[in-house]
């Protein structure tokens, strides 16, 4: 490297700023999300995962499904790699904002942008953008995968078919929120294993082990969590008849989202960077 | 003149004289984590067209003032601004403040032109921009590497590349030095006056009073998180590095008489004589007058270094104490 000083005349840059303060943060998480490599790593997998899965998945369980004998709904299966996909959002969301605390970056973006609601603001809608692209994509991918088989066994699934084309949108919803949760932990605990384990515990553990509890307690904890309220909307139709209506289960967990994205505002806001 | 000062606030003619300029005024800035006063009552101006040192050793609270001068914490007491206004009101803060804080203030998966391009793009600054300040500090050739594989200095160099990126008339940096070889310290030295020529406001902080004694033009020294002097780097280098003149002579006696009786303190080393209070001229002319034959005379400065440790004694946090022997 050679040391050159600074011959840059004064007001090398233009002097007016163009665009808001939220285009302007917008841009730059942008930047930001596409200029390392876990988020292609994450979106490939969550495609990977989530499409191959629920082509995997239909085409073991087509002839049985089709001969009628399992006394499952066609509906559930159509979308059903998206139980291990959501992992990927989780990681996504989480590392959003653990990997600027884990670096220290986040001086960088705090000096860059002062004002830490637009800093959240900007990083939430890319997220949830992303996400919500990459879930119906995912979802999309899933269901020609898997309906060839389905199709194949004459018992497949149109657009047109009660709650498909709902699905196949819900499941964007359905991750653009997951990843918000997940970047709220993420806020609040500062950390990618923490914010990571929080989440993916809350969703297949706790989410299950509600429903061991006995009578409407058990019963209304169970529709409740935010895993098994929110992914409803990404199915056509449910394994488990005990989840809230699929709109109905989605504003319950868009409610919860907020309400800890609203916890991690009030402590991003206070804290010292 | 730069008298060690428990207090100081900013003088009205202070005000008066900064005009238009971009200027960083403290005033009674305090931060304190829990019981711990990292920054106690902490007042300064830093003013534009030359380089101000930051000086005091590690923990006196230089990086915690320097991240409330952008908004990073949030002062327990006391305001800090720059040019007038709050950092955090700017509505393009990299235009007006540029700040080298932590140069590993990184994510390691990221190219150096990326980290360049997002804080850019933050801003509304035009990506050409950026090729420019990678020009400006010689990372040109390695833009396209992930930073995790830049040394301590190539990091260094990437912060400061941020720090200029929006042609700030303000650049703030925070121990910039840390980790660059002689050439690179070299360079961050003419930058910094290079930039303070330009006419902008420029604030280097330092544990190193040597690092400061090249750079600096006024130096603000801190420790425990206290002012302890505001004044020229010149004058504080008179005052409190301790210096003598030292003279041998083979009639130390008759001379050591002479220079007492002229008002000087005098030490006798055998045929060497230490004189403080008589410059070397005086002194010379004094013998010369009196017919005395000198084999030597020169005046000795003791190190910045002694005098920076004279002045922060009792405020250095974390000192190390001998070793004690136990069998």
């Amino acid at each position: 490297m050679t040391a050159v000083t600074p011959t840059a005349p004064r007001h090398a840059v233009p002097a007016t700023p163009a665009g808001t303060g939220l285009g302007r943060a917008g841009h730059a998480e942008w930047l930001k999300l596409w200029s390392v490599r876990s988020t292609g790593w994450s979106v490939a997998a969550m495609v990977a995962l989530g499409a191959g899965l629920t082509t995997l998945v239909c085409a073991l369980v087509a002839r049985d499904l089709a001969a009628g004998e399992t006394g499952e709904p066609v509906g559930a299966f159509i979308t059903w790699g998206l139980l291990f996909a959501q992992v990927t959002a989780v990681v996504l969301g989480a590392l959003t904002v653990t990997a600027e605390y884990g670096t220290g970056m986040i001086r960088a973006t705090l000096a860059a942008t002062p004002r830490r609601g637009t800093v959240l603001a900007a990083k939430a809608l890319v997220l949830s953008g992303t996400l919500f692209v990459a879930g119906v994509v995912t979802a999309v991918l899933g269901w020609l995968g898997g309906n060839a088989f389905l199709s194949a066994e004459g018992i497949g699934l149109s657009l047109g078919d009660d709650g498909v084309l709902r699905a196949l949108f819900g499941s964007g919803l359905y991750m653009a929120g997951l990843g918000l949760l997940a970047m709220a932990a993420g806020l609040l605990l500062r950390s990618t294993a923490a914010a990571v384990s929080v989440v993916l515990a809350l969703v297949f553990l706790v989410g299950n082990l509600v429903m061991l509890l006995p009578g409407a307690l058990g019963e209304w904890l169970t529709k409740l969590m935010p895993g098994n309220a929110g992914s409803r909307i990404a199915m056509p139709e449910s394994f488990n008849p005990l989840l809230l209506e699929p709109w109905t289960g989605f504003a319950v967990f868009a409610a919860e989202v907020a309400v800890v994205l609203g916890l991690a505002a009030v402590a991003f806001a206070r804290r010292d960077a | 003149m730069c008298p060690p000062l428990a207090r100081r606030e900013p003088r009205g003619h202070d005000l008066l004289t900064l005009g238009g300029n971009a200027v960083i005024v403290a005033s009674g800035l305090t931060k304190r984590y829990g019981d711990r006063v990292a920054v106690d009552d902490v007042s300064f101006t830093v003013r534009p067209g030359r380089v101000t040192g930051f000086l005091g050793p590690n923990g006196a609270g230089k990086s915690t003032t320097m991240r409330m001068v952008i908004g990073l914490d949030r002062p327990t007491a006391g305001t800090v601004t720059v040019d007038g206004a709050r950092y955090a009101d700017s509505p393009a803060p990299l235009r007006a403040v540029g700040a080298l804080l932590e140069a590993r203030a990184l994510h390691p998966g990221r190219t150096a032109r990326a980290h360049l391009r997002w804080l850019a793009a933050s801003n509304g600054i035009p990506a050409a921009r950026v090729e420019e300040v990678l020009g400006l500090v010689g990372l040109e050739a390695v833009a396209g590497q992930r930073v995790g594989r830049f040394s301590l200095g190539m990091g260094q160099r990437l912060g400061i590349a941020a720090a200029l990126l929006g042609d700030p008339p303000v650049v703030v940096l925070d121990e910039p030095v840390n980790g660059l070889d002689p050439e690179g310290i070299r360079w961050v030295r003419s930058l910094a006056r290079d930039l303070a020529a330009e006419g902008r406001t420029v604030l280097v902080s330092s544990h190193l009073m040597a690092e400061m004694a090249l750079t600096a033009d006024h130096l603000v020294v801190v420790g425990r998180g206290r002012v302890l002097a505001d004044c020229a780097t010149a004058d504080f280098i008179a005052q409190h590095a301790a210096s003598f003149v030292r003279v041998r002579t083979p009639r130390p006696g008759a001379l050591a008489d002479l220079l007492r009786r002229s008002g000087a303190q005098v030490t006798r080393d055998g045929d060497e004589l230490r004189v403080q209070g008589a410059d070397t001229v005086a002194v010379g002319e004094l013998a010369a007058g009196a017919g005395l034959v000198l084999h030597e005379l020169g005046l000795v400065r003791s190190s910045l270094e002694d005098a920076f440790m004279t002045l922060t004694a009792g405020s250095v946090e974390y000192a190390a104490r001998p070793a004690e022997v136990t069998r």
